[in-house]
């Protein structure tokens, strides 16, 4: 009997005017547009520089800013104050100052003369605090390089090994964030829509007379999307490879058993939004709710190490996270089935949780 | 002058020409009926004189005022019901009752004289949401609404579908008042009895007029249509005494409001059962119990032998379904639906596409087979909607008001697929306000209250309570009601 | 005027009647500010750290000591190898590593961060803490000044952000489905009859979302300054006034997706397709438009909220001057007019 309900939601499907090409253009767009634009790469920092040294070793600091890939020189600023202004403008990110008589200073203090040490001014428009934090950082390393060879060779002493993402690709990081996305609106939004509008259209009245059993009423609902999900998930997969040439270093299979298990806690979570909803909007507006309170904490935008002890603990809870984590194991670390085990219990029990849980409210007579 | 005035108006929606060349004129304190079968037209020529619609060609005044140039104008003098329920369901009974009377420049104090015949049956609920009303109440509201403002010219767009006889004779009264007022009304409706109450009326068939004369020669020229002989019904001779659904004591109370209050019934197999009562007397929740959608509160009832508390499921199986509100899905096509039923009962394939060849060629469907359900006239749905419910041959099939809004002539050929039904020993238990088809059924009960009030064969009753038909046995019972809410 | 007056109030009603949608309304801002404030942040913190070494020596013990003294790293193991560090890494038991050369404590150098990378801003920031900890180089030559936001905190990029997108969403989302209800439900048809003028119709949706609006709008700037922390260092008559202008462009925007869907799911879609998606991704509301390609940045030149958002951040955070924001006001204005035209302009009198 579920065979012919299945039927039903994909021709449902087929015959509605925007579903069958949000199933089309979603993944496409999701994978050209969306790796560029969730970049929070930081570069192209613009600086202003306020010379008052002129000296051979401020100019060798301008130029060294020049030649860096991340800093983009745009000019020099008689005075701090008209660089002020250029910030707030929004002309220039960062200021560098350089006092008078810095390069005299610097040369006077090594040599033990009677002055202090003079330094140099970065002063940066934190309202973005990662690009503040980052440019100042930069534009620190560059300063010290230059004018202190020394400390930079001890530096050099201490070399860096960067795992995994070697060519800081931030669209490789980004990509399992993504597929986390498609799995939460295609099997989240779409069979709770399709749900609240059996209930409105009164039609979900006379199915709940026919011998069909809440399992297969569910199931009917969620296999489509389901299988909706994973072709979007290939298709997603397969645009990674093609324009990124970016592909799973862990097994493909887990990625799917990850993805499915994702589907499972979302479809659940929508079945339970549309049984406690009457209209579209309230569901909606409660799915939506929830999901950005889920993505937020998830650490899919941002570490979830660095919040506070009270919301951390949220994350033992929230399935997005284990998803999250194993995820870019599998897909960027390249972990197997033993790395991610225990990701994959904690999704796995969430998901069942609440798919008894939407089981259970759904009610077919009252 | 005239109120009306209607000259050559042709509107067409793509291909489909909704009217051709329609041209009448209504005088002033007349009511005009239109009548006509479903996508005649009515509901396009309503909106091209209420100005919310532009004709192609032709013009209209309504009231002196031209529709398409003084659009102004003519919307400060009417008033217009729309066919469906137009209430704002957040908002209590007396809320959409005073906003429409400040939207229309009165208040309700001022215009309750002209509504007070019909309000006062709902003003007790005048705190409850409108959304929270039945069926029935919430048409009274709205046409309270409509009419709150005295309009000259008043558009009524199948007022009372849906609702039940002792209310439509109510309303027709009031317009009767309206009409000695001098107010031009133009109305569209199914009901015999309400087509004879018009001054004049125009049979509106496929956008074009057919006919305008007084209701008397219009009914006879047309009664192929509107006045089709008698169905033959003749006794099936073996009625088994073998009760199909039996039913003792059954009670369902939300909160203290007793919606079925204690009623005990029987019915036989083959039987067909007519299941009357007033908006509101507890048909609907009746039915919902039987039909295991709802659980009762206390009573005992088994259909097709299944008990009605424990074991709903199995009588699931063995039931079919037809509620007015759904029946099909819209987007499948004919063959889709079918077979999504069918399969859902668990037919097998081979079954099914062997009884949907049967199925088609018996209704005259095989041409429509791969159309979609949206695009069939209301008539075909119902025989259609009716058909899958009976497809998996069920012992008995429930169906509420399924031939609401359609012409007689329709309504016929629907009782025929009924008595078909009956005939190959499904029991058929069914809601209707037609009084016409409480004739045909074999009994009836009549629900007043959530208490049944009269249960026996369609003579019995006319001889028990001495009236002359059934209608009036119905508003006799009916009037007696006290609550008129669930 | 009195029918106007019933029709808010009517209006009001509906709004004030649907419980879960209020909830969410002013749950979400006040959810989201305080999630943006204290919960989600950037900053380095808690980054687990392994020790690669074969022998302790005092050197090695004091560089280890130094790390571990800071609030960002937290020492969680020692172990002999690189390999076994890297499988700690792989397995999300361990972040970053730090492996000391043997005979570090002799030759002072040989240090090598093992980094995850999968995140290459905060492998960028781990290494630059790391390092500066490390060999406590930094700090001496370059005295570093964060402007307008010391603290770096999160929030003061956010709050911003979230008036942008909370404002559009209420405003337009609200506004549209709340029109093609009444289409939907056949009530329209009623009032475009009635004597009421069409326009009048459409003013009388607006006023309540316009103060909705305002009211989450007071809710977020108070949240803000008072919660968070947030400074408003602009004057707030121009933030007001600004925002107010941003909210009347919202409404246009609703009534323009309202006079185009035909049902509540159309009307729901379009506004989530058309307004949410670009003002969270393309506005430089969480991606900074300057990292985006040129084509996207184009794209973004004709999102609202992005002209909204940045002169937000100026007025409320930097606390320039009205004159340093008026392109973006400009920019609003000159949107709100031609939104307001289109949208009236196919705003139907009739039913089509």
């Amino acid at each position: 009997m579920i065979k012919y309900l299945i039927q039903k939601e994909f021709l449902q499907i087929r015959r509605n005017a925007f579903l069958p090409r949000l199933i089309i253009v979603f993944p496409i767009m999701i994978m050209c547009v969306m790796p560029w634009v969730m970049n929070m790469e930081v570069k192209n920092i613009v600086v202003d520089v306020v010379d008052q040294d002129r000296s051979q070793l401020s100019q060798q600091m301008v130029h060294a800013l020049e030649a860096s890939n991340y800093f983009i020189f745009h000019g020099q600023k008689s005075s701090y104050r008209e660089a002020l202004t250029e910030i707030e403008h929004g002309q220039a990110d960062v200021v560098l100052v350089i006092p008078p008589h810095f390069g005299r200073d610097l040369t006077l203090s090594r040599t033990g003369g009677a002055v202090q040490p003079p330094t140099v001014l970065i002063a940066a428009n934190a309202v973005n605090g990662t690009k503040g934090a980052m440019g100042s950082a930069y534009l620190s390393q560059i300063v010290t390089s230059t004018v202190a060879p020394t400390a930079a060779a001890i530096q050099q002493k201490a070399s860096t090994l960067l795992l995994y993402n070697k060519h800081q690709n931030y669209k490789l990081y980004m990509i399992p964030a993504l597929l986390a996305i498609v799995m939460m609106l295609m099997t989240g939004f779409l069979p709770t829509l399709n749900i609240v509008g059996e209930k409105e259209a009164g039609t979900i009245e006379q199915i709940n007379v026919t011998p069909v059993s809440k399992w297969a009423f569910i199931l009917s609902k969620l296999i489509p999307y389901w299988l909706i999900a994973l072709f979007i998930v290939t298709v997603c997969l397969l645009l990674a490879w093609l324009i990124y040439g970016l592909t799973p270093s862990g097994p493909l299979w887990l990625v799917y058993l990850l993805a499915m298990l994702l589907a499972l806690f979302f479809s659940s979570f929508g079945l339970l939004v549309s049984n406690y909803s009457d209209t579209m909007q309230q569901a909606i507006f409660v799915m939506w709710f929830f999901v950005v309170c889920i993505m937020l904490l998830s650490g899919l935008f941002t570490p979830t190490r660095s919040m506070p002890h009270w919301a951390y603990l949220t994350t033992y809870i929230n399935p997005m996270h284990y998803f999250i984590d194993a995820i870019r194991t599998v897909f960027i670390r390249g972990g197997g089935f033993r790395e991610v085990f225990h990701q994959v219990l904690a999704l796995l029990f969430i998901g069942l949780f609440m798919g008894s849980w939407a089981i259970q409210s759904y009610k077919k007579n009252s | 002058m005239n109120a009306i005035e209607v000259e050559h108006i042709s509107k067409s929606y793509g291909k489909v020409k909704a009217l051709d060349d329609v041209s009448f004129s209504v005088e002033k304190g007349e009511i005009f009926g239109l009548i006509g079968p479903d996508g005649a037209g009515k509901t396009t020529l309503f909106r091209i004189l209420c100005s919310l619609l532009l004709p192609q060609t032709g013009t209209a005044q309504v009231d002196g005022y031209d529709v398409v140039k003084q659009m102004r104008q003519v919307r400060c003098r009417v008033g217009y019901m729309p066919g469906r329920f137009s209430l704002y369901q957040d908002l209590t009974v007396e809320e959409n009752l005073r906003f429409f009377a400040t939207l229309f420049g009165t208040t309700v104090e001022e215009g309750y004289p002209s509504i007070s015949a019909i309000y006062s049956q709902i003003e007790r609920f005048r705190d409850r949401k409108a959304g929270a009303l039945s069926g029935g109440m919430k048409q009274k509201l709205a046409l309270s609404c409509a009419l709150v403002h005295s309009p000259n010219v008043l558009f009524l767009d199948e007022p009372t579908t849906g609702v039940d006889p002792v209310s439509r004779k109510e309303f027709w009264e009031m317009l009767g008042t309206l009409k000695e007022r001098g107010i031009t009304i133009l109305a569209s409706t199914p009901y015999l009895d309400e087509v004879r109450r018009c001054d004049r009326v125009a049979f509106l068939q496929e956008g074009k007029i057919r006919g305008i004369d007084t209701p008397e020669v219009i009914l006879e020229r047309f009664k192929d249509i509107f006045n089709p002989s008698g169905l033959a019904h003749e006794n099936t001779p073996e009625k088994k005494n073998e009760n199909v659904i039996e039913v003792s004591h059954l009670v369902k109370a939300f909160g203290t409001f007793r919606a079925v209050d204690d009623i005990s019934f029987s019915v036989r197999r083959g039987e067909i059962f007519g299941f009357l009562g007033a908006n509101g007397a507890g048909k609907t929740t009746a039915m919902h119990m039987l039909t295991g959608l709802n659980q009762p509160t206390s009573g005992t009832g088994t259909v097709v032998g299944y008990d009605i508390r424990t074991q709903h499921e199995q009588i699931k199986k063995h039931i079919g379904y037809m509620s007015q509100k759904f029946s099909l899905y819209e987007d499948l096509t004919v063959a889709e639906n079918i077979r999504l039923f069918a399969g859902i009962y668990g037919m097998k394939d081979e079954e099914i596409r062997r009884k949907t060849d049967e199925l088609l060629s018996r209704l005259n469907f095989t041409e429509h087979r791969d159309t979609l359900v949206k695009s069939l006239p209301l008539g075909w749905k119902q025989k259609l909607a009716f058909s899958v419910s009976i497809f998996h041959e069920p012992g008995v099939v429930f169906l509420d008001e399924p031939t609401g809004g359609v012409d007689p002539a329709t309504r016929r050929q629907f009782w025929e697929l009924i008595y078909d039904a009956a005939h190959r020993g499904i029991t058929v238990f069914v809601t209707t306000h037609y009084m016409d088809e409480a004739e045909y059924c074999d009994r009836i009960s009549i629900m007043v209250d959530g208490k049944i009030s009269a249960l026996g064969t369609p003579q019995e009753l006319k001889e028990r309570f001495h009236q002359p038909d059934m209608d009036h046995v119905f508003t006799y019972l009916a009037r007696q009601a006290t609550r008129s809410s669930d | 005027m009195k029918q106007f007056i019933s029709f808010v109030i009517k209006e009001a009603k509906h709004i004030l009647r649907d419980k879960r949608t209020m909830l969410i309304l002013f749950g979400m801002p006040v959810v989201m500010m305080l999630l943006f404030g204290f919960a989600i942040s950037t900053d380095v913190r808690n980054v687990r750290t392994v020790v690669v070494t074969s022998q302790m020596d005092p050197q090695t013990q004091q560089a280890v000591q130094r790390l571990s003294a800071s609030e960002y790293f937290t020492l969680t193991q020692t172990v002999p190898t690189p390999q076994q560090a890297e499988r700690l890494i792989r397995s999300q038991k361990a972040d970053m590593a730090v492996v000391f050369a043997p005979h570090f404590g002799s030759r002072k150098s040989g240090i090598q961060l093992i980094v995850d990378g999968s995140d290459p801003n905060m492998a960028q920031q781990w290494t630059n803490y790391a390092l500066g900890g490390l060999t406590q180089m930094n700090g001496t030559l370059v005295n570093t000044k964060m402007l307008y936001n010391p603290q770096m905190k999160s929030a003061y990029n956010f709050v911003p952000a979230i008036m942008g997108m909370l404002l559009m969403l209420i405003c337009a989302m609200m506004t549209s489905i709340s029109i093609v209800r009444e289409k939907e439900r056949g009530t329209m048809e009623v009032l475009l009859v009635s004597p009421v003028r069409p326009l009048m119709v459409i003013l009388a949706k607006a006023v309540p979302y316009l103060v909705l609006a305002f009211t989450i709008l007071v809710v977020i700037l108070l949240m803000a300054r008072y919660v968070l922390g947030v400074p408003l260092a602009g004057s707030l008559f121009w933030i007001i006034v600004v925002s107010l202008i941003y909210i009347l462009l919202a409404l246009s925007l609703g009534l323009l997706i309202s006079s185009i869907a035909q049902t509540q799911l159309v009307a729901l879609l379009l506004s989530a397709m058309v307004l949410l998606m670009p003002v969270v991704m393309l506005s430089g509301m969480m991606f900074p438009v300057e990292s985006m390609p040129q084509v996207l940045q184009w794209i973004s030149a004709v999102v609202p909220p992005r002209y909204y958002i940045q002169a937000m951040r100026k007025l409320m955070i930097m606390g320039v001057g009205i004159e340093e924001v008026l392109t973006e006001v400009l920019v609003l204005v000159g949107m709100t007019a031609l939104f307001l035209a289109i949208a009236l302009r196919k705003f139907n009198v009739r039913l089509e």
